[in-house]
This record gives structure tokens, sequence and C-alpha cells, in this order.
């Protein structure tokens, strides 16, 4: 079942001074099983709009049809307890969430509250720390000595332990080294490929758009500006540009190359096939 | 004279593990160095000492051609500014104008000269419109243009960057950098920017490569990032121009590597 989005509106402090409204009728559906990104300027909106994925905010107008959970501004929160089991969020920085003594009370603590038994929480965090790359020998440990990418790391199996259908993460891998950045990006894409996991991903970071994801949508003003499959939205570039955001190195390789008389296959991505292209259109250098 | 210079520089946190190994470098008057490297390869250690949050093992930091010493330290810590990585943790003031006053205030600026310094540097980062907002009314690339007004109303000579905008959105990333490369070149203010970002490491005039407490290179952008060697032993990222730059080159279609887009494409132009 794809995630429906319907008329969703929502305003912050409404009926005071500071009334702000953020989404001003967002309609989507985004597919089951994919990765889609949701991209947009700070203040675009996309935090708020995610935060209704798993009932933490409620619609003022219009809902969210998501695992098998309809939420409309009648919703009571406390009731979309379940749809957090089905739907994980993981916030920007989770490290600063994380608060048990040790690793693994901290990673327990969403079963725990859900009812879930010892033992059975027991084994779903042995099943759950490899996929995080973590061990076991990390369990007994203070959350608080752990470096940032490990601390984040716990934050995450926190969330993966309750086994979610779908995963929302916004910009999980800002603030991490490029390498980290990447283990961290491969973590989520293999549990899309190899759990079937539904991912939607927040980020400012277009290389890892254009490489992980296989939807974009882009929110401008509390509105959907466009919605794309990826190679396609990276086709615009000035869909970007209108939001202030750099596309990645190869768009703008590809349009300078175009600019410049070249003629560069539009569906290509790869430096290699675009210096193949550019091969027969130059002489060498001898 | 150096801005910045360290002798045989070692450093441990639990007395056992070295984080800075024997450690010396010098970065020149007026520079702007990048230094890169992984994490726990000792950046941010490196820079807590540079500026006395921490004190070495063994070894000399001489800035300015000071010695740091315990008696030294507030002298040489006027020379010097840092900016760190996590914009809400470095906000102290209730608004804008308040932390940009905080450095001067301890500094016991008279209040009356205080309001035009407040201004004069609000304006160099761009934040004059903002003066009385509260943090919380502020983007985190603001938040980090206040921090650095705040640390230049102390007239520093020297500005460690630690990672100060990797927790930004792409605009704040960029007002930040445009910020860092004003300074160095309008201002003649030696920078040192500790970065994972290989981009703006490629717009710095020399890089220096950290790897667990060592400095594995040290060079110009370009001799280090076509460091082939050196970019896959230690598993660091290149900049596009360049990752493009060396399929090109493998093609035949290039001889030299290019730390641009531009460059690349207006040499592949001039072959057409």
């Amino acid at each position: 079942m794809p995630i429906k989005i319907n008329d969703l509106e929502y305003t912050y402090a409404q009926g005071t001074p500071f009334e702000h409204k953020a989404l001003k009728g967002i309609n989507l559906e985004i597919p089951e099983g994919k990765v889609t990104a949701i991209i947009g300027q700070t203040g675009s909106g996309k935090s708020t709009l995610v935060q209704h994925l798993n009932g933490l905010l409620k619609p003022t107008k219009g809902s969210v049809e998501i695992a098998g959970f309809t939420l409309t501004p009648d919703t009571k929160l406390k009731d979309a307890k379940k749809l957090r089991q089905k739907v994980g969020l993981v916030f920007q920085f989770p490290e600063y969430q994380l608060f048990e003594e040790t690793v693994g009370k901290d990673i327990a603590f969403g079963p725990k509250n859900f009812g879930v038994s010892e033992e059975e929480t027991e084994k779903r965090i042995r099943d759950v720390l490899p996929l995080v790359g973590l061990d076991e020998s990390y369990l007994e440990r203070s959350p608080f000595e752990l470096s940032g990418g490990q601390k984040r790391r716990v934050a995450i199996a926190g969330i993966l332990v309750q086994d979610p259908d779908v995963l929302v993460l916004d910009e999980p891998a800002a603030g991490l080294d490029p390498q980290s950045a990447t283990e961290m990006m491969t973590l989520f894409m293999n549990l899309n490929k190899q759990a079937g996991k539904t991912i939607l991903l927040v980020s400012h970071d277009m290389e890892h758009v254009l490489k992980y994801c296989d939807e974009v949508v882009v929110l401008s003003d509390g509105q959907v500006k466009t919605q794309m499959p990826v190679h396609e939205f990276f086709k615009h570039p000035d869909i970007l540009r209108e939001i202030d955001i750099n596309p990645p190195g190869i768009v703008v390789l590809k349009e300078k190359l175009k600019e410049n008389g070249f003629e560069i296959d539009e569906n290509s991505y790869s430096i290699a096939e675009i210096a193949k292209q550019v091969e027969g259109q130059v002489s060498k250098h001898e | 004279m150096d801005a910045i210079k360290l002798e045989n520089l070692s450093f441990s946190y639990d007395g056992e593990t070295p984080v800075l190994k024997n450690l010396s470098l010098q970065i020149p008057k007026g520079s702007y160095t990048a230094i890169v490297g992984h994490n726990g390869s000792g950046k941010s250690t490196l820079a807590k000492l540079i500026i006395g949050l921490l004190e070495a093992e063994s070894g000399k930091i001489a800035v300015l051609g000071k010695e740091l010493q315990e008696d030294s330290l507030s002298e040489v810590r006027d020379h010097v500014g840092i900016v760190f990585q996590n914009p809400d943790n470095q906000f102290i003031g209730s608004t804008v104008a308040d932390d940009i006053a905080f450095g001067l205030e301890n500094h016991c600026v008279p209040t009356e000269k205080m309001q035009a310094i407040i201004e004069e540097n609000a304006a160099k980062v761009g934040m004059s419109d903002y003066l009385n907002a509260e943090p919380t009314n502020l983007s985190g690339g603001q938040k980090q243009r206040v921090a650095i007004a705040g640390v230049l109303a102390m007239e520093p000579d020297i500005i460690i960057f630690d990672e100060s905008t990797s927790m930004l959105d792409p605009q704040g990333k960029a007002s930040v950098n445009a910020q860092i490369r004003k300074l160095n070149q309008e201002k003649d203010i030696t920078i040192l920017s500790i970065t994972h970002d290989m981009e703006e490491a490629a717009q710095a005039e020399q890089v220096i490569v950290l790897d667990q407490g060592e400095i594995a290179a040290q060079g110009s952008p370009k001799d280090i990032f076509t460091n082939d060697e050196l970019m896959s032993r230690l598993r660091l990222e290149l900049p596009f121009a360049l990752q493009a730059s060396k399929q090109f080159a493998k093609d035949g279609l290039l001889k030299t590597p290019y730390l641009s887009i531009d460059g690349l494409v207006e040499e592949l132009c001039r072959l057409k």
C-alpha cells in the first residue's frame, strides 16, 4: 500500500499571534518499497510533513493514509501509538536523544514501552546490532562514551528494533565524515533492498539523492513543487536552482558540456559514460 | 612569521592512546589552510590544543611567535578565534547583539563603544537586520554567522573553523564558506579550517591531511587530491571535478587534472 497524503494542511500555534501555516495543501502518493527523497529549503515544511507520518503531528486539515492507518484532524494522537511501531522516524542528529545508562537499555526502550517480552527484545537486539554495524560488546557500554557516528548507530538500532515497515530519515548522514556517511547510507539501502522497507529520506545532499533514491519530492513554501523519478528530476536542474540548492556535480558537468556545444545523452549519470560520449567529439592529447 | 607553529606536539586523552603523535607544522600568516582527515584523526583535538582548551603532553605551540604557556594563554587567545560545529551550542546571548557582545564584555570594552562594534561586525556577516532576533528564530547558518561576528568583534588575527558548516543546510554552508574566503582575502585573517567537505578544501591555499594523529601529507589542493596513493589509502573522497578529470584522463582526453568543472570543460572545448 502506498502512502497517501490528501489535501494536508498544518498550522502551528493556531489561534495565537504566532500562528504559522507550515503545510498548505499537500497531495502526494509515495510508493511502497521504494526510496523517496524529500527535498526543499529550510522552512519549506519537510520536517512538519514527516512528523505526520508516524502521528507526532495530526493534520489541521486533510488526511494521511499510511501502514493501514488514516490520520485526520479528529484522530486522537494516543491512538497513533501502534502507528509508531510501523513507521520509524529517525530525527536529525538522533545521537542527542540517547539517555539510558547502557546501549542495550537504550535500544530496548521502545520494545519495552510497547510491552514486548524481555526475551523477545533481547533476540531482536541481537538481530539488529549487525544491521547497524555494531557488535554485542557495545551493549554494556554507556552511549555517552561512544563517538558521534557510533551514537547515531545506537539511536537507529533503537528504531529498527521495532521492525517498522516504513523508515523516515531526516538528514541521517548530516555531520558525519564522508566515509561514515557512505556506511550509513549503505545500511539504509540494504534495509530497503533486502528487507523491503519503504524509505523516505529528507536530505540536502543531492549526491546522495541521485545515488540512492528512486523518487524525488520537492517541497517549497508548504506545497509540493514537483514529484518525479530521480533520473527524470535531475534533467531539470533549474528546479533545484529555484530553491537555491546546487545540483550534483555530474549534472553540472553535463549542463556545462551541453552549453559548450557537446552532445551528451541526457540519460547518462556516470562520468565514464559521459567521457565516452565526449571522446568522439574531441581530438585526443597525444 | 608563522601564524601558528607546532613543534613535536603529542597528546592523548587517557595517557595511553596517542591522539596526536609528535606533530610539527607551520601555518603562514594570512594563509588559508584546510585540515582534512577521518573522524578520530586528531583534527579537532589539534584545534583545542592551539587555543589552549587542552594541554599538550609534550611539544611546543607558538602563535604569532608567542609560545603558548599558562601565563601567555589569555594573550594568545586574543589573537585566535574559533567557530565550532554546532550552532546551538555556542549561542550564549539572548539576542544576536548580546551574543556578539559577550566577548567584548569579558574584555571590559566600555558600553558606549560596544554598540558600534556590534553593528560593524553584524554588518560584516550580513546579520544587521537581526540584531534583536532571538536564537530560536534563526537558521543554523545565521547562528554560525553570528558566531563568526562574535569572533570578529575580538579582532583576531587567526580564526579556526572546526567543522563549522557540517551541520548547515546548503545555503548556510555556502554563506559561511563565502564568509571564510572573504575574511581571508579582504581582512587578511589567517584561516585554519577543519573540514570534511572536500569541495571546500579544494578552495584553500594549502591542505593538511591528518591520519591517526600524524600528518599524512601537506601541500596545495592539487598536489594532495592528485596523490592517488594517498587518497585511496586514506579512503578520502575526491572533489567531483577531480573524479571526472581522472576518468577523462584515463580515456586520454585530458593530460592534467582540474579542480573545477569550469576548468575541465574549458580544456575539452579547446580540443574540440
